[in-house]
């Protein structure tokens, strides 16, 4: 008896414990999804009641010329940022790595700046360097392509130089994330593996590569989920142009619902953008997690 | 042909000298083991040995060639670490088979020579296994199959057996004496227990503070101790020592009053003069009651282990415990205060300062 009752007593505790998350949760996040997906087959504007339209919506989404020039663009911003920046914090975090003590923390803290600054501090920093009259980047750009270039206002320039933005933005975490990872492999596999005859670079692709695989797999999702959010850079240093060369989803949707008051297509844009999320990462994480098993 | 020499060996961290002037010598296909307490530098030696820690000074010879400079992997030495240090990702036979595959070995030699190893070892059935589906016992042996696949012509091991439980730990060193013999390759073992360093070596060093404090076959170790240190350290249950004053010379020794009685000392050399402050050590094995001499001490307890006891008891003075050793008698005799004496040649004397008077 005492112990039924004493179950009973554990179960109350346990669900007043996690009522307070699922009433935040549900008002903050359940009840507003729910609002998007009701949204998004009606056309309401952005405040206020609308009809129900059905699909006509996500109809019109598939005829929206600008609605694939922005997925091509996710998609090639997504190229152009998650395996590089993968790999250049993995080299970085291995160089790190070898640092010593105080050295270490120097070079850490240096990496992971920028990670702290806002984006609108970022995005101010590049606008100056790159700028096309006065940028000190300028003559280093002039000096592989023979003049300057007008970077943000070039189709071809204009997502590689965000993407290098965003990587130098948010690089350190991923730093971050593999130190971690590299310092959780014990030293005595390198001095076993040198012993047995290991290069540095058999030792790397023996023994960290395999290791690690499980935090590059988690930096990759993550920056995927990341990447795919992309807007706040867009915004403020193209905003979308030239010639939309730069717009992504959810500059759409802001466009959309902010500027033009369609509440409804904007939802749809969104729900489209979170399916894409959420169908990629997914796939991603687990063909990752096939590889890793293989190793 | 010889195994591994050091000669004036140093290794400095720093400010701090951890290993000060060592020479040593194992011959090529003993068996030899740094024995010394927590911190003495065992581990720093072996890895200076392996090329895992640079040399601050001295030279290292495995095989008659100088190595001190050398890379670890060029060495011919194979090392087997106290947390076994096995690749996680990979099975146990591609664990014994990493150093072929690094040196692009064909698939068959592999194969033969891990089978080999894992024959010896009896691995065979685990050969599909990774390491985290192993016992500890399993994977030491792994760890080890993985050092013979090598052909090493050094074997260095750095506590291997501490990880495992009292009864494993018997039974792996049996297999290490068995493997030593089978393989008949040059082994250096570095441990903390001294009963581990009795039973596997052909030659004991003893360790302190990064000193060597007496090299030699672990009965010379036992019978003739060149310190008080090693005469502590070497032997279970520990020998007893205690505070005396020489009074008189005897026929080929000397009488060293302690407690309230006396204790005679064999002693080859010129004893030293009346008077001189001295400590004596008597093993418990050597120790015993007495009808006459020696000096009295009042029983607390004793270990029974069957065959034999430990009786532990307590000198007038209440200074330390004094314990000694009986065997095949049945009669206690616990609170009673004995007289405890031993022959002179089971005594040895001691300085002050902890140097043997012989
Ligand atoms: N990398 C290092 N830097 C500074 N001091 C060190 C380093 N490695 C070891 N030491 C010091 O050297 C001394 C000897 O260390 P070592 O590991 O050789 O001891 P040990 O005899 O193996 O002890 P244990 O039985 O506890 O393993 C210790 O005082 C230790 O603090
Ligand atoms: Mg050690």
């Amino acid at each position: 008896m005492a112990m039924i009752r004493d179950r009973r007593r554990h179960k109350l505790v346990a669900y007043s414990l996690i009522l307070p998350f699922v009433a935040i949760f549900s008002l903050v996040f359940a009840y507003p999804t729910f609002e998007v997906i009701r949204m998004s087959f009606t056309n309401a504007p952005l405040i206020g009641e609308g009809e129900w339209v059905g699909w006509a919506n996500y109809r019109e989404l598939l005829t929206d010329r600008l609605f694939y020039t922005s997925l091509k663009n996710n998609g090639y911003f997504v190229l152009l940022t998650v395996i590089p920046t993968t790999a250049l914090a993995l080299l970085i975090a291995t160089l790190v790595n070898r640092l010593s003590g105080r050295m270490q923390a120097l070079a850490l803290v240096l990496f992971f700046m920028p990670y702290v600054l806002p984006v609108s501090v970022v995005t101010q920093i590049w606008a100056w360097m790159l700028d096309f009259q006065f940028g000190i980047l300028q003559p280093a750009i002039a000096f592989f392509t023979g003049k300057p270039v007008p970077v943000f206002k070039n189709p071809n320039w204009v997502m590689p130089t965000i993407a290098v933005v965003t990587i130098w933005w948010t690089n350190g975490f991923n730093v971050l994330l593999f130190l971690a990872g590299l310092r959780n492999i014990p030293s005595e596999l390198y001095e076993a593996s040198a012993l047995d005859g290991a290069t540095k670079w058999q030792q790397f692709k023996r023994v960290t590569w395999p290791l690690l695989w499980p935090v590059t797999a988690l930096v990759l999702t993550l920056q995927l989920i990341l990447q795919l959010k992309l807007f706040d850079q867009v915004y403020l240093l193209s905003e979308g142009g030239p010639f939309n060369s730069s717009y992504v989803l959810l500059l759409m949707v802001y466009r959309e619902a902010f500027q033009l008051n369609n509440g409804g297509y904007a939802s749809a844009v969104a729900l489209v953008l979170f399916l894409v999320i959420m169908v990629v990462s997914v796939l991603q994480f687990q063909l990752l997690r096939i590889g890793g098993k293989n190793k | 042909m010889s195994g591994v020499t050091l000669k004036n060996v140093r290794k400095a961290f720093g400010a701090v000298d951890v290993i000060k002037d060592v020479s040593l010598e194992v011959p090529k296909g003993e068996f030899g083991v740094f024995v010394g307490p927590s911190g003495c530098g065992k581990s720093t030696l072996l890895r200076m040995i392996a090329g895992l820690e640079d040399t601050s000074g001295g030279v290292i010879e495995i095989g008659g060639r100088d190595v001190t400079n050398e890379e670890p992997a060029k060495r011919g030495v194979a090392m087997v670490f106290q947390s076994y240090a096995l690749y996680p990702h990979l099975s146990v036979f591609e664990n014994m088979a990493f150093s072929l595959r690094l040196a692009r070995a064909s698939k068959s030699e592999a194969k033969r020579k891990v089978h080999e190893a894992a024959e010896i070892l009896q691995l065979t059935d685990h050969l599909d296994k990774k390491p985290s589906a192993l016992s500890g016992g399993q994977r030491q042996r792994v760890a080890i199959g993985r050092a013979i696949v090598r052909e090493p012509e050094v074997f260095l091991f750095d506590e291997p057996l501490s990880n495992l439980d009292a009864e494993l730990r018997v039974q792996m060193r049996l297999e290490l004496t068995r493997l030593h013999k089978q393989i008949g390759a040059t082994m250096i073992y570095v441990t903390h227990d001294q009963v581990e360093a009795m039973t596997l070596a052909d030659d004991i060093f003893v360790l302190r503070g990064g000193v060597v404090q007496q090299a030699g076959t672990p009965l010379t170790l036992y019978d003739d101790p060149d310190n008080r240190f090693v005469a502590g350290f070497i032997g279970s249950p520990a020998m007893n020592f205690l505070q005396g004053r020489v009074t008189r010379r005897t026929e080929g020794g000397m009488a060293v009053a302690v407690e309230d009685g006396e204790l005679e000392v064999r002693v080859e050399g010129a004893a030293p003069g009346e008077g001189t402050d001295l400590v004596v050590g008597v093993r418990p094995e050597h120790l015993g009651p007495v009808e006459s001499g020696g000096f009295t001490a009042q029983v607390e307890m004793s270990e029974e282990l069957g065959g034999n006891s430990y009786v532990h008891s307590t000198p007038p003075s209440g200074g330390g415990d004094i314990v000694f050793e009986r065997r095949g008698v049945r009669e206690r005799l616990t609170g009673q205060t004995v007289r405890l004496g031993a022959v002179p040649e089971n005594v040895f004397a001691f300085t002050p300062d902890g140097v043997r008077v012989r």
